[in-house]
């Protein structure tokens, strides 16, 4: 354990977990209620909005903000570019956990969560949500078995890490393939709603945009991770590694413009950029904050080297893509029109999610960052650790 | 009646008095919980200004659509499509997803959400009434309207019936029988007087809204199988240079790299 | 599925219904052996059973579907002229009266004070006992006649009449006064018969004076109407609201409440000025069709234009349609005609159209006159005579309103009596499936009536309004439950039996009155031994058993045959446009205006009118029809509500003469700008009501009572309210 002794960050754990550990406990109970009496006991989820806050924030973001586990890992493993395998493994990490976070949220939000293994043995093979679910079920395998050897090392199974690093390839392949996958089915998710999706958001290319959004969100993520961590951890910041990844968003941004505008026009919907009320301020919200501000941002080399500048204009585009997934699976989808329904309780037809579905996703958000720490904390995710652990102290 | 080999209704909204009778009959014939229901009526009810007045509601319920965007959907096959129309639903398989509910453009599956995991909470919609239709009655709310503003036969029939109603009373009618070609064409056959989204009906082409979807889907194991292929010939090629580079400087092969670390 | 429809089976409600089951369970042979051996239901007791509807007075054929010893369904049964496989919503939700949770299943009490619905369980025994003697102890300190008995006709009416004439009281409260005096007072006068039946075979024109038939349903007539509206049928219709009936209509004319007979009047003017009418083929028939024209000059067009705000060209168009149409057409003669004072008259008036244009008279008209008799043709138990009544009646029948039929009374003056004491004092009060606390007008004269009594008891199925306020509640069993007497309609006599057996204690009407009538010595006029053996008696007539008719539902009954030469049962044998009657008893002989009050300025009138999920007071505690129906409000004219800075859904109070109510407010554009309108049965007082209670607001408590002297109708439209800001 000399490696992990030597390796003291004084991130505030007592403080910061006691209020993680609250939340989680308070997301317990919720979904113990919830398991009891049914999610329109704490939920505004309704016949009119059958999909709401978790959709959104734990299916939709949770999937976009995991996205930089499998761009590192084709990065590091399949162009084999070494130089960034520092930044893998933290990324295969909350990879990992956001995965988690994603399925343990979608447990809460399914009738019948006991059921989700039916996916497996019952396949309609017209059902997008199908495709997501098995993908995303698979992947979770993957990037277990991506992260295997971390864990090993940690416990110091050589022989296993090493058996694990053997055979990773394949898995990374398979990873990176599921990845490209259900991160653009997410947006075949809605193509089955022509009629409900607003016009600016629908499009027969939404799996195209969805991928394309999804690669600028994991590198955005990257830029985040490190400097986060390279905060709470107290050690360096790749600032070099992280240059050039943040040198590859605008390039990405470019193509999400020219694909989403280019389909607007194609599809004869410019119309709506300005006519459409509120959908039009969101649009141009989601487009502004996520897409023009970070390509203008990141096209400067003074902000690329400036670790706050990197946060900053990563942070913009989460916020602006973050938008994007809300906007897509709910302010921008149109359910009943608000007609005079008998009998009455059919007409309910707004929805305002509640203080427990928010708290439910804060709990499991928690949950995530707690074991992010401790992993962090344990385990060897950041390599670059070794060399730096020797330098001061070492005995 | 004809012989049916396509079950379907007929609703006519310039005839209906939404006298509510259809509900209650369909709560009774199935069962339903008194907070839940299987056919409602919607519309903006009462339109125009005293005393120049019309009223614009319809009584609805699943169209048992041709190309059913409920059962394209459903991860589980949940739901399926008898060959003579009518659109079933099996509680057995479903696991609660619910977008069923997102993706039928007419907002018919309801929810149990007042149910816990002991309960089980399931999906509910009109079944076409198997139960009365396969022993020759009529489905229970076309059976007690007592305007028949519900009618029940076989598809073309009632097509037939429809356009002929709209061709006796052309001032009466607006000359479109909605669901014939909505969405690729329903079992539930709909006359108005006045536009039918004042009826609370969406606007619909005539192809599946669950086309393009599966469309997209049919891609996917292509894309997949080809997509890892690539990645799969980029790996090895990498993997090849990198050999050949090998000799270079041996740090950069990662598997050796630790356990060397390890030993110091 | 079957887990999932378990899980679903709302009828699972209550520990009363629960114990139900429990009882329906275990079909006792009665009910299963009959309809087993005729094949109607299998071993296990499931099947269709064909019985009557009772949800409201039309009594459509039903076909109950039984499983474990439970109705699970009712369907309309083709066979019967009244369905013809069609039920109205109310009619598909008879079930949910059979199994509400609230049902009175055992003989009720009172302990507490009245109107505090503090009552004990007691059974049959005790409560019959304390029943007859209250009844006898009244009878023999004050006289029968301090009984007064009331009772919404049903079919075991007869047997109500035997309790109430056998024990000697000429105090008979129906609800007739409250709904068709004017209509059947006008005709008996003006065609000798009480209320023509419509025929809409090949009807081309119709034209209806507020008979909302498309909420007011009559499953039968409603669809025959929509058919011939269908078919092309013109349908005028006219009513100060949009009701569906006026959705449907061809013209909808929002006349000013209470000037319907202007508006005809009018149009009888234009027919006979302008000789569109059938004079000469009518001379024959119709006395005062010559000087008709004199009698009608005054009403002109132009001069109903002035009263009724309907433009004279649009009521002379009107006239020339419906003459146009003549013997293929009608003016509906309605049913709740209790509007105004001068409802009577806009009868007398639809009494002349449909005269004059020969609608009446030619066979297969849209009006035809012959209605066979109640009970006509059917077998009876012998009865001895009734004991002579000496005393007046308390409602003012002939006493104060010569020309009202003794059978149809003056309900709503009967409190006044009681109030003041005159003639007599009146001490007691037996109601049987009557609600008159909310169905007469004045609740809280009712109330003060109530207070009056030292003895009130009340037949029900549920603690409604009256059965709280009562001292004994007698739990009849509900109308899937029991047996009634044969109802002949069309030539056949249709049957009511027990479709399950009755829940806890209750026990049917023929059973109770039996045992009432025993009790007070007057076993003579209930001369059968049980249910069936009245039935028996009824069909001796007939060639069926009972049995074949449990079966089939129905028994052929003989064909009375008929002449074709048309009488008139009136004093002169005709159509009587001129009326002596009227003359002789002081009233204008002819079809005349008389201008109704109408509101003063900041007023509006309170109008009341049926929905199409509920019967009058007693079915909104009915869970299905609950859940189907539009929460009560006070309909108010949009503009008008603007103008007043009333915005949809504002709590307001509504003010009459005689009361107030708080209600919430429904703005809309289908009512006049003078008018608002109220649900009548909600607003209920017996919190016995679990499902009902608290909803909405009663118009009863509002209307002040106005009694028509002719037809000795109430006129429930005549209450003129303010509405303000609660
Ligand atoms: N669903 C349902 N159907 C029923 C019943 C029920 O309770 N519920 N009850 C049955 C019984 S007992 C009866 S009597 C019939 C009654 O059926 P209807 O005769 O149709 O009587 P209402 O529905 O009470 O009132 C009909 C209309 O009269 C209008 N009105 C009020 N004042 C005036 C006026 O001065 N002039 C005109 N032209 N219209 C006016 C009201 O706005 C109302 O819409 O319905 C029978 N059918
Ligand atoms: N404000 C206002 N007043 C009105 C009217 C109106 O429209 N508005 N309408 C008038 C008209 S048209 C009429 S006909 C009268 C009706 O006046 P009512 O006949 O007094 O009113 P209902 O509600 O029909 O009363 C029926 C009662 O019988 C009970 N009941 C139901 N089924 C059974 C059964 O099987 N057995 C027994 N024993 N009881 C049973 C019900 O619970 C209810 O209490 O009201 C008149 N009064
Ligand atoms: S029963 Fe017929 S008339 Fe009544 S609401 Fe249903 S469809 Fe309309
Ligand atoms: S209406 Fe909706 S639920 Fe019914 S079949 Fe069509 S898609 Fe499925
Ligand atoms: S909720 Fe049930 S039926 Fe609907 S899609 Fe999901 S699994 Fe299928
Ligand atoms: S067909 Fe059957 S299930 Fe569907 S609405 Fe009608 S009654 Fe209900
Ligand atoms: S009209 Fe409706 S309530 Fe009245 S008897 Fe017929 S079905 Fe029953
Ligand atoms: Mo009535």
């Amino acid at each position: 354990m000399k490696m992990n002794l030597t390796f003291h960050p004084r991130f505030r754990l007592p403080l910061l977990a006691w209020i993680l550990l609250a939340l989680m406990g308070a997301a317990f109970v919720i979904a113990m209620v919830r398991y009891a009496v049914g999610i329109g006991a704490i939920s505004d989820l309704s016949n009119a909005y059958p999909w709401g806050w978790w959709i959104s924030f734990d299916l939709f973001t949770g999937v976009a903000i995991s996205s930089g586990g499998f761009l590192m890992a084709g990065l590091v493993y399949i162009l084999g570019v070494e130089k960034y395998r520092p930044l893998l493994r933290p990324s295969v990490l909350t990879a990992f956990l956001g995965y988690i976070m994603v399925a343990v949220a979608l447990l809460v939000d399914l009738g019948q969560p006991q059921r989700i293994w039916y996916m497996m043995i019952y396949w309609n093979h017209t059902s997008v949500l199908l495709e997501i679910g098995i993908c995303v079920m698979s992947y979770l395998l993957v990037l277990a078995i991506e992260f295997a050897p971390v864990v090993f090392e940690g416990l110091r199974w050589k022989k296993l890490a090493h058996f694990f690093h053997k055979f990773v390839m394949p898995f990374v392949i398979l990873g990176v393939v599921l990845s490209t996958l259900h991160q653009s089915s997410l947006g075949s998710l809605l193509l089955i709603q022509p009629t409900k999706l607003h016009p600016l958001w629908w499009t027969a290319i939404l799996p195209i945009i969805f991928f394309v959004s999804a690669v600028a969100i994991g590198l955005a993520m990257i830029l985040v991770e490190s400097s986060l961590s390279s905060r709470y951890f107290k050690r360096g910041l790749e600032i070099h590694l992280l240059e050039k990844v943040a040198k590859a968003i605008p390039i990405v941004l470019a193509t999400y413009l020219l694909l989403k505008f280019g389909e607007l026009a194609w599809a004869g919907d410019l119309g709506y950029l300005f006519t459409s009320g509120v959908m039009s301020v969101l649009f141009w919200a989601e487009i502004l904050l996520g897409v023009v501000l970070p390509l203008i941002w990141f096209s400067f080399k003074r902000m690329r080297q400036s670790p706050k500048a990197l946060l900053a204009g990563a942070i913009l585009l989460l916020l602006g893509m973050i938008l994007n997934r809300f906007n897509v699976s709910w302010f921008a989808v149109k359910h009943s029109d608000p007609l005079t329904y008998v009998p009455t309780f059919m007409s309910n037809v707004t929805y305002i999610p509640t203080l427990p579905e928010v708290f439910l996703s804060l709990g499991i958000f928690s949950a995530g960052i707690l074991a992010f720490g401790l992993a962090a904390k344990y385990l060897p995710v950041f390599e670059d650790e070794h060399s730096q652990a020797h330098a001061p102290g070492g005995d | 009646m004809t012989e049916i080999t396509h079950h379907a209704y007929l609703f006519d909204a310039v005839r209906c008095i939404a006298c509510r009778a259809c509900m209650v009959a369909c709560s009774t014939e199935n069962n339903i919980e008194m907070d839940k229901t299987r056919i409602w009526q919607s519309g903006v009810g009462v339109k125009g200004e005293f005393p120049i007045l019309q009223r614009a509601t319809m009584v609805y319920h699943c169209m048992h659509c041709n190309h059913p965007d409920c059962l394209s959907a459903c991860p589980v096959g949940a739901y399926s499509k008898r060959p003579d129309g009518p659109v079933e639903y099996d509680p057995k398989k479903c696991i609660g997803c619910r977008y069923c509910m997102n993706a039928c453009p007419f907002g018919v599956p309801h929810f149990d959400y007042d149910k816990g995991l002991i309960e089980g909470a399931f999906i509910d919609k009109c079944t076409f009434c198997p139960q009365r239709i396969d022993v020759g009655q009529e489905p229970a709310c076309v059976a007690t309207c007592p305007t028949d503003a519900l009618e029940y036969g076989d598809r073309d029939e009632l097509l037939k019936i429809a356009h002929a109603r709209i061709a006796a009373h052309p001032e009466r009618y607006l000359d479109h029988v909605y669901g014939e070609f909505e969405n690729g064409g329903t079992s539930y056959l709909i006359l108005s007087h006045v536009p039918f989204s004042e009826l609370g009906l969406p606007d619909l082409p005539e192809t599946p809204v669950n086309e393009v979807s599966e469309d997209v889907m049919a891609l996917t194991i292509p894309f997949a199988l080809s997509w890892g292929a690539v990645l799969s010939a980029v790996a090895a090629g990498v993997q090849i240079a990198n050999r050949r580079s090998a000799a270079k400087a041996k740090v950069t092969e990662p598997i050796e790299a630790k356990p060397e670390e390890q030993t110091k | 599925m079957n887990d999932t429809l378990s899980r679903r089976d709302f009828l699972k409600l209550g520990a009363a219904t629960a114990a139900a089951a429990a009882v329906g369970a275990m079909l006792p042979p009665k009910v299963a052996q009959a309809a087993y051996t005729a094949g109607l239901v299998n071993a296990a007791g499931d099947g269709y059973i064909p019985s009557m509807c009772e949800m409201c007075v039309w009594r459509c054929g039903v076909l109950a579907k039984i499983k474990d010893g439970r109705v699970v369904k009712l369907d309309g049964n083709p066979e019967h002229p009244h369905s013809r496989g069609n039920l109205c919503p109310r009619g598909q939700s008879g079930l949910m009266n059979t199994y509400d949770p609230d049902r009175v299943l055992t003989p009720l009490i009172r302990v507490g004070q009245r109107g505090e619905g503090k009552f004990r369980k007691a059974s049959w025994e005790e409560a019959l006992d304390l029943t007859a003697s209250k009844m006898q102890a009244i009878k023999d300190t004050y006289g029968a006649e301090a009984m007064v008995f009331s009772s919404t006709h049903n079919l075991s009416q007869p047997q109500f009449e035997n309790l109430l004439y056998g024990f000697g009281s000429p105090n008979y409260g129906t609800q007739r006064s409250l709904c068709f005096n004017a209509m059947i007072t006008a005709f008996l006068l003006t065609y000798g018969i009480e209320e023509p039946s419509r025929n809409y075979k090949d009807v081309e024109f119709i034209l209806m004076v507020g008979r909302n038939m498309m909420e007011a349903i009559s499953t039968s007539e409603t669809s025959e109407l929509s058919h011939a509206i269908d078919r092309g049928a013109k349908l005028v219709y006219l009513d100060p609201r949009f009701t569906k009936t006026a959705a449907k209509a061809g013209e909808w004319i929002p006349i000013r409440p209470g000037t319907d007979s202007a508006f005809l009047l009018a149009m009888i003017n234009v027919i006979v000025t302008n000789e569109l009418g059938d004079c000469d083929f009518v001379k024959q028939y119709v006395v005062g069709c010559e000087s008709l024209p004199a009698a009608m000059r005054s009403y002109t067009p132009a001069w109903a234009e002035t009263i009724t705000g309907v433009p004279a060209a649009t009521i002379d168009r009107i006239a020339r349609e419906f003459a146009a149409a003549s013997h293929h057409a009608m003016v509906h003669p309605g049913w709740r005609t209790s509007n105004f004072v001068n409802s009577f008259q806009t009868e007398r008036a639809i009494a002349t159209l449909n005269a004059i244009s020969g609608n009446v008279l030619t066979p297969g008209g849209c009006l035809s006159a012959d209605v066979g008799a109640e009970g006509a043709g059917l077998g009876a138990p012998p009865q001895p005579p009734y004991p002579r009544l000496s005393a007046l009646r308390l409602d003012g029948t002939p006493w104060k309103y010569p020309l009202v039929p003794l059978k149809l009374g003056v309900f709503q003056e009967l409190r006044d009596a009681i109030l003041t004491g005159e003639p007599y004092q009146a001490h007691g009060w037996f109601i049987a499936r009557q609600n008159p606390i909310l169905a007469l007008p004045d609740r809280t004269k009712t109330l003060q009536a109530f207070e009056k009594m030292d003895f009130i008891a009340t037949v029900d199925i549920i603690l409604n309004d009256t059965a709280w306020f009562s001292d004994v509640v007698l739990p009849e069993a509900s109308y899937l439950e029991r047996f009634d007497p044969l109802l002949p309609v069309d030539g056949k006599a249709y049957i009511r039996q027990p479709v399950i057996e009755p829940q806890g204690e209750a026990k049917s009407a023929l059973w109770i009155y039996k045992q009432l009538g025993e009790r007070l010595g007057l076993g003579d006029y209930f001369q059968y031994e049980d249910e069936e053996d009245y039935l028996r008696q009824q069909l001796k007539p007939l060639s069926a058993s009972l049995e074949e008719v449990k079966a089939q539902g129905y028994a052929e009954m003989p064909e009375e045959e008929k002449s074709d030469e048309i009488t008139f049962n009136t004093p002169s044998g005709k159509i009587e446009i001129y009326s002596e009657t009227l003359k002789n008893a002081g009233f204008s002989p002819w079809p005349t205006w008389e201008e109704p009050p109408a509101p003063a300025e900041g007023e509006f009138y309170l109008l009341t009118g049926k929905v199409a999920q509920h019967t009058q007071f007693g079915t909104q505690n009915n869970q299905l029809l609950h859940k189907y129906s539009d929460e009560p409000r006070l309909w108010m004219n949009a503009r008008t509500a603007a103008g007043m800075g009333l915005a949809d859904g504002d709590w307001v109070e509504i003010t009459s003469p005689v009361g107030k109510a708080h209600t919430q407010l429904l703005a809309t554009e289908a009512i006049r700008p003078d008018c608002v309108y109220l649900t009548p049965g909600y607003g209920h007082l017996s919190k016995g009501l679990t499902t009902a209670f608290g909803i909405g607001a009663s118009d009863s408590a509002l209307h002040v009572t106005y009694t028509d002297p002719i037809s000795g109708g109430q006129a429930l439209s005549q209450t003129f309210v303010k509405v303000s800001k609660a």
